[in-house]
C-alpha cells in the first residue's frame, strides 16, 4: 500500500513538474512588438530564424493622428501592454523620460562592443539610465548640385565645398554668391525649414533648465539667419514636404510668374537620400532628371533628423526575451550587417515565414548605428545606385564622416513641442505681418499653453 | 378608463429601457470619466494624479488662448452654418416642390451627399495642396494677372478662415439637405392642397406650413450643427500645423483640447476641463434654442387638427 | 396662366443652372481624390491635378504587396457597420417612440438627460473607455464598437424630432382599436411610416461607423479584425516614405461601398407622401 502511494505521488509530482516547466514542441513564447511602420517586421522575421521557439506577433498602428500613442497609453496597466515598442524621433524622448520603459543596462556591454554612435544612445538615455536603442543612426547632411557648384564656386569637390560651407556664417555668405551669380534665379535652399534643425541641434543649453524656459543664443541666431535668408531672397519660400520643395529637386520649380527656378542645396538625413531626393530627382513627366548631379557634405553644422528607437515596456511579462529582441535588432553585428547590405530580401524572409507580405524586404543602404558595422561595410557601397546618384560619391562613407560629431545630450522630451511652436510665429514674422517682439511673445504664449507649469521669463 | 390610460403610458418605460441599460453599461463610464478628469491634474506620461477642484477651470479663464479659441469656434460655426442652412433649405424646398417638379432629385441629392463620405484628412490635404505657395491656385491667379505675385495663403488669416468655413460647408450641406427633405416629404400633400385652395402662394405655404411642421427636425439640425460646430476639429487641425495657425486664427476649442491632450505630458486633466467648458457652453445655447423655438404653437395646431394626444 | 408657366420655367432653368454649379463645386475635390488614385506617389507629392494618370495598376500592386487582407478588412467593416446601423436605428427609434407616444413620470428628465448627453465631447474618454472594456473582457472585440450604439443620444434626438413631426394620434388609436399590442403598433404601424427617417438615420450611422478608424484602432488589436479603413491607414505608417499612390487608391476603394449602400438606401427615402397617407 505504502509503495503504491509513493509511486503514485512521485508520478503526480513528476507530471506537475513536467507540465509546469514544459513547452511542448508546438508551443512558442509570444513576443508582442508594436510599431508604426513595417520596417521592423523584417527584423522580427529574422529574429524568428535565430530564435525558432519564439513567435513574434507584430502589430502595426499608424501614428499619423496619434492612434499609436493613444493606444499605448490606453493599454498601460492592463494586460494588453506590448513587450517591445518602436518610438519615433518626435516622441522618443518623451517616453524615455517617463516611467514606462525598462532599464536596458544589461545591454551596456553589447553597446560598447558594437561601438554605437554616441548620439543614438544619448537620445535613449535619461538621468543616466539607458532605456532606448536604435538599429539606425540618422545623421544629417547637406546635398548640393554639382553643376551649380561648379558654376558658382568653381568646384564641385566635396572636400572643397565643406571648406566653403563649413559654418553658418560661411553658408550665409555663400547664399549671397549664389544669388548674385544666378541673377536671383537660383535659391540657396528651398525652405527655411531645411536649416532650422541645424540651429536647434547645436545649442549649448537645453530648452528647460530647472523648470525654466531657456532661450539659447543659437535660437536667436536662427531667427536672424531666417530673416536674412527671407529678406535677401536666398530661400524659395517653399514649405517642406509640399510641392515646391519637391519640385526643386528635379528642376521643375517654377515661380508664380512662370520663370523656372533652381535650388542649390537641400538638408536631408540618411533616409532623405533614398526616400526623398532620389525618387524626386526625376521630374514628374519623366523628361529630366538631376540624378548624378548631386554630392553631399557634412555641412555647416552637424545634426540628426528622425530615426526609430526600440524600448521595452516595464510591465512586459517577457522582459528577458524583449531585451534580447532589442539586442538582436540594434546591437547584433550579423543582423545589422544583413540589414544594411540588403541580405533581407523578400525571398530570404519568406523562407523563414511563408506569410511574409510581398513587399516586405529591406533594401541595402540604411545607415546603422554601430560604428563597427559601418566601418566594415562602407567600402561595399562604392558602386551602389546611390553612389551613382551622387556622381560617384560613396554616401555611406559620407554619412560615416558626419555621424560622430552629432550630439543629442541636450535633447529633452519637450523639445519637439517647443520648437514646433516657433513655426507659425516665425513664418508670420518673416512675412512681415508681426514684429519680432510680438513673435517672441506669441511663441511664449504657445509654449505656456502646452506647458502650464513651465516658468517663462 | 383612467386605469387603462395609465397602463398604456407605462409602456413608455419598456420602450426606453434598452437605451437606459445600454447607456449604463457603455455610456456612463466615459461621461463620468471625462467629468472626473476635468477636476484633476492627471497626465498621461506620469502615473500620479491629484484632485485639484476648479484649478483647471480657473487656469482656462485666465488663458488668452482659451478665449481666442472660443471666439474662433463661434465665428467659424456661424459663418459656416448660416449659409449652409439657408442653401440646404432652399434646395430642399426646390426638390420637394410639386409645382416645380425638378427632375433627377435622387441623383442630385446623391451627388451633394458625396462630400460627407470623404475623410476630413483627405479633403484637407487636397485643399492644402491647392493653396500652397507653389500650388495651382497661385499659379493660376498670377498668370491670369489677377494678383501681382503669389500669396502665402497659409499665412493669411482671412483666407484660412474662409477655407475652413468653405470646407465645412462643403462637407455637410448634403447631409442637411437629406435631413430636411426627410422631414419635408413627411408632410402630407393634402395640407398643401388645402392651402392652395385657400389661395396661399409659395412663400406663404413655406412660412406657415412647411417651416412649422418641420420645426422639430429644424431644431435637430440647429442643435447638432451647434454641437458639431463647437467641437470643430478635423479641418482646422489638418489644414494647419495642428495649432490653428496662422496666429491662431483658426484655433478652435477642440484643437485646444487636443493640444493639451497630446502635449508632451499628456495633460488629459486640463484637456477634459476644456471639454467640460465646451459642454457647458453648448448646453446653454442649446437650451436657448429649445426655449425660443418651443412648441407652443404646434401643440395648439396639432390639437386642432389631430384631436390631440389626450383623447385616448 | 401663360405668365405662370413662363415664370415656373424660368425659375426651373435658373434652378438647374444653380444646381449644376453646385455639382461642379461638390465633385471637383472628389474627382481630385479619384485622380490621385491613378497617379504615382511622386506625382502626387508634386501637386494636385485634374487629369488622371496611368499608375492605377501599380498603386493597386503596391497596396497588395503590403500584406493587407483587403477582402477580410472589407468584410469586417461590413459586419461592424451593418450591425451598428441596425442597432442604432432600431434602438433609437424604439426609445424615441417611447418618448413621443407616452406620458410617464420622469419622462422629461429622462429625455433632457439624453439631450445633454449629445453635447458632451467624448473624444477624450476613449482611453478610459478602453480600459473599462478591458476590465469587462470586451477588449479587441467588435462588441465594444457595436453595442455602445444602443445608447446613441444623437440618434435618439433625431428619431424623436422626426417621429414627433410625423406622429398621427389617429393612426395609433386605430391600431389600438384593432387590438395591436403596444409593441405591435410600433413595429407594424409606426416603423413603416417612419421609413424615410429610419433610412436617413441608417445612412448616417453606416457612414459614421464605416469611416471611424481612430476609435477602432484603440479598441481593436488583432490584425485580422482590422476594418478596411484601418488597413488603408496603416499605409500612412511608412513615415518617411508614404506610398501616397497606394493610399489614395485604398481611400477611393473604401468609399465605393458606402456609395453603393447610399444608393440602395436612398430609394426608401423617396417621398414619404405615399407612405404617410391617412384618410382624414
Amino acid at each position: 500500500m505504502k509503495k503504491i502511494t509513493i509511486i503514485f505521488s512521485v508520478l503526480i509530482i513528476l507530471t506537475m513538474v513536467l507540465t509546469a516547466c514544459g513547452k511542448t514542441a508546438g508551443e512558442k513564447t509570444v513576443l508582442n512588438v508594436w510599431s508604426f511602420t513595417n520596417e521592423i517586421q523584417t527584423m522580427a522575421i529574422a529574429f524568428e530564424k535565430t530564435h525558432p521557439d519564439v513567435d513574434v506577433v507584430y502589430t502595426m498602428i499608424p501614428m499619423t493622428n496619434g492612434e499609436y500613442q493613444t493606444k499605448l497609453m490606453a493599454t498601460l496597466g492592463t494586460d494588453q501592454v506590448p513587450d517591445v515598442i518602436a518610438l519615433e524621433a518626435a516622441f522618443v524622448k518623451q517616453y524615455v523620460e517617463s516611467d514606462f520603459l525598462a532599464d536596458l543596462k544589461s545591454l551596456n556591454a553589447d553597446v560598447k562592443k558594437a561601438d554605437v554612435y554616441p548620439f543614438v544612445t544619448e537620445v535613449g538615455t535619461f538621468d543616466g539610465v539607458l532605456k532606448g536603442l536604435s538599429y539606425q543612426a540618422t545623421p544629417g547632411a547637406l546635398f548640393y548640385r554639382r553643376s551649380l557648384a561648379k558654376a558658382y564656386f568653381g568646384t564641385d569637390d566635396p572636400v572643397e565645398m565643406q571648406k566653403i560651407l563649413g559654418d553658418m556664417d560661411k553658408y550665409l555668405a555663400a547664399a549671397a554668391v549664389v544669388k548674385e551669380k544666378s541673377a536671383g534665379d537660383t535659391f540657396m535652399v528651398a525652405s527655411n525649414g531645411d536649416f532650422m534643425n541645424l540651429f536647434y541641434a547645436n545649442r549649448a543649453n537645453p530648452w528647460i533648465v530647472d523648470g525654466t524656459l531657456t532661450v539659447d543664443p543659437m535660437v536667436n541666431k536662427l531667427i536672424e539667419t531666417a530673416k536674412a535668408f527671407r529678406d535677401n531672397g536666398y530661400e524659395a519660400k517653399a514649405t517642406q514636404w509640399q510641392e515646391g520643395w519637391f519640385a526643386g529637386m528635379n528642376d521643375s520649380l517654377v515661380g508664380a510668374d512662370g520663370k523656372p527656378k533652381q535650388i542649390f542645396s537641400y538638408f536631408l538625413p540618411t533616409w532623405g537620400l533614398p526616400y526623398v531626393l532620389a525618387p524626386h530627382a526625376a521630374s514628374a513627366d519623366g523628361t529630366k532628371t538631376t540624378a548624378g548631379d548631386w554630392a553631399m557634405i557634412t555641412g555647416p553644422l552637424p545634426y540628426q533628423w528622425g530615426g526609430t528607437w526600440l524600448g521595452v515596456m516595464k510591465d512586459s511579462k517577457n522582459l528577458k526575451l524583449a531585451k534580447e529582441f532589442i539586442r538582436f535588432c540594434t546591437l547584433d553585428e550579423t543582423n545589422l550587417t544583413n540589414w544594411a547590405t540588403g541580405v533581407y530580401t523578400n525571398a530570404y524572409l519568406k523562407a523563414i515565414d511563408p506569410n511574409t507580405p510581398e513587399g516586405q524586404a529591406q533594401a541595402a543602404g540604411d545607415f546603422v548605428g554601430s560604428k563597427v558595422v559601418v566601418n566594415k561595410i562602407t567600402a561595399g557601397f562604392d558602386n551602389s545606385e546611390l553612389s551613382k546618384f551622387l556622381g560617384g560619391q560613396n554616401s555611406y562613407g559620407a554619412f560615416a564622416l558626419a555621424a560622430p560629431s552629432v550630439n543629442a545630450r541636450l535633447m529633452q522630451g519637450s523639445d519637439d513641442a517647443i520648437q514646433r511652436a516657433f513655426n507659425d510665429p516665425l513664418a508670420s514674422y518673416l512675412d512681415g505681418n508681426i514684429t519680432l517682439d510680438v513673435m517672441w511673445q506669441t511663441w511664449k504664449d504657445a509654449v505656456h499653453n502646452e506647458f502650464p507649469e513651465l516658468k517663462i521669463p | 378608463m383612467i386605469k387603462s390610460r395609465l397602463n398604456k403610458n407605462n409602456y413608455g418605460y419598456i420602450f426606453i429601457a434598452p437605451f437606459i441599460i445600454g447607456f449604463m453599461i457603455f455610456g456612463l463610464y466615459p461621461v463620468l470619466n471625462t467629468l472626473w478628469l476635468s477636476f484633476t491634474n492627471t497626465t498621461l506620461m506620469t502615473s500620479h494624479a491629484k484632485f485639484i477642484w476648479f484649478d483647471n477651470f480657473k487656469a482656462l479663464f485666465a488663458d488668452e488662448m482659451f478665449i481666442k479659441a472660443m471666439k474662433n469656434t463661434w465665428l467659424l460655426w456661424l459663418l459656416n452654418f448660416i449659409p449652409q442652412l439657408g442653401m440646404a433649405m432652399l434646395v430642399s424646398v426646390w426638390f420637394t416642390s410639386t409645382r416645380l417638379r425638378i427632375k433627377g432629385v435622387g441623383i442630385w441629392r446623391v451627388i451633394f451627399y458625396l462630400p460627407n463620405l470623404m475623410m476630413a484628412a483627405v479633403v484637407a490635404a487636397l485643399f492644402f495642396s491647392l493653396f500652397s505657395y507653389y500650388g495651382p491656385v497661385n499659379q493660376l491667379l498670377v498668370r491670369a494677372g489677377i494678383i501681382p505675385e503669389a500669396i502665402d495663403y497659409i499665412r493669411d488669416r482671412t483666407v484660412m478662415r474662409a477655407l475652413v468655413v468653405f470646407i465645412q460647408w462643403w462637407l455637410w450641406f448634403g447631409q442637411t439637405i437629406i435631413i430636411l427633405m426627410a422631414a419635408m416629404t413627411s408632410i402630407s400633400v393634402s395640407v398643401y392642397e388645402a392651402a392652395l385652395v385657400d389661395g396661399a402662394n409659395g412663400w406663404q405655404m413655406f412660412r406657415f406650413i412647411t417651416l412649422p411642421l418641420i420645426k422639430p427636425v429644424m431644431i435637430y439640425v440647429l442643435v447638432t450643427s451647434l454641437v458639431g460646430g463647437m467641437q470643430m476639429f478635423d479641418i482646422p487641425y489638418l489644414l494647419t500645423d495642428g495649432r490653428g495657425s496662422p496666429a491662431n486664427a483658426i484655433l478652435t476649442n477642440n484643437i485646444l483640447m487636443y493640444m493639451k491632450f497630446r502635449s508632451n505630458q499628456g495633460h488629459i486633466g486640463a484637456a477634459s476641463s476644456v471639454g467640460m467648458m465646451v459642454f457647458v457652453m453648448t448646453s446653454f445655447v442649446a437650451l436657448l434654442i429649445f426655449y425660443l423655438l418651443r412648441d407652443k404653437d404646434a401643440a395648439k395646431a396639432s390639437k386642432k387638427v389631430n384631436g390631440g394626444k389626450d383623447n385616448a | 396662366m401663360h405668365n405662370y408657366r413662363l415664370n415656373t420655367n424660368l425659375t426651373r432653368a435658373f434652378i438647374y443652372l444653380f444646381l449644376a454649379i453646385l455639382v461642379v463645386i461638390t465633385v471637383t475635390p472628389i474627382w481630385m481624390l479619384v485622380v490621385n488614385a491613378t497617379r504615382s506617389t511622386t506625382e502626387i507629392q508634386n501637386g494636385v491635378s485634374l487629369i488622371p494618370s496611368t499608375h492605377m495598376l501599380e498603386n493597386y500592386r503596391v497596396l497588395l504587396s503590403k500584406g493587407l487582407n483587403l477582402p477580410r478588412g472589407f468584410l469586417n467593416s461590413l459586419q461592424i457597420s451593418v450591425l451598428t446601423t441596425i442597432v442604432t436605428v432600431y434602438f433609437s427609434m424604439l426609445t424615441a417612440y417611447g418618448i413621443v407616444a407616452y406620458e410617464f413620470k420622469g419622462k422629461k428628465i429622462m429625455y433632457n438627460g439624453i439631450l445633454v448627453l449629445v453635447m458632451i465631447p467624448m473624444q477624450l474618454s476613449i482611453i478610459g473607455f478602453f480600459r473599462f472594456m478591458s476590465k469587462i473582457g470586451l477588449d479587441d472585440s467588435y462588441a465594444s464598437l457595436i453595442l455602445p450604439s444602443m445608447a446613441s443620444a444623437a440618434s435618439v434626438f433625431f428619431s424623436k424630432q422626426y417621429l414627433e413631426s410625423i406622429y398621427l394620434q389617429d393612426l395609433i388609436d386605430a391600431g389600438r382599436i384593432d387590438g395591436c399590442g403596444e409593441l405591435g403598433i410600433f413595429h407594424k404601424i409606426m416603423m413603416p411610416i417612419a421609413a424615410p427617417g429610419a433610412f436617413t438615420l441608417g445612412i448616417f450611422a453606416f457612414v459614421g461607423s464605416w469611416n471611424n478608424f481612430f476609435n477602432a484602432y484603440i479598441l481593436i488589436t488583432s490584425r485580422n479584425k482590422y476594418t478596411l479603413p484601418m488597413l488603408i491607414q496603416t499605409l500612412r505608417g511608412d513615415v518617411y516614405r508614404p506610398e501616397y499612390g497606394a493610399i489614395y487608391f485604398g481611400l477611393a476603394a473604401s468609399v465605393v461601398p458606402i456609395i453603393i449602400i447610399y444608393f440602395l438606401f436612398s430609394r426608401y427615402i423617396v417621398n414619404g407622401i405615399s407612405m404617410g397617407a391617412v384618410k382624414e
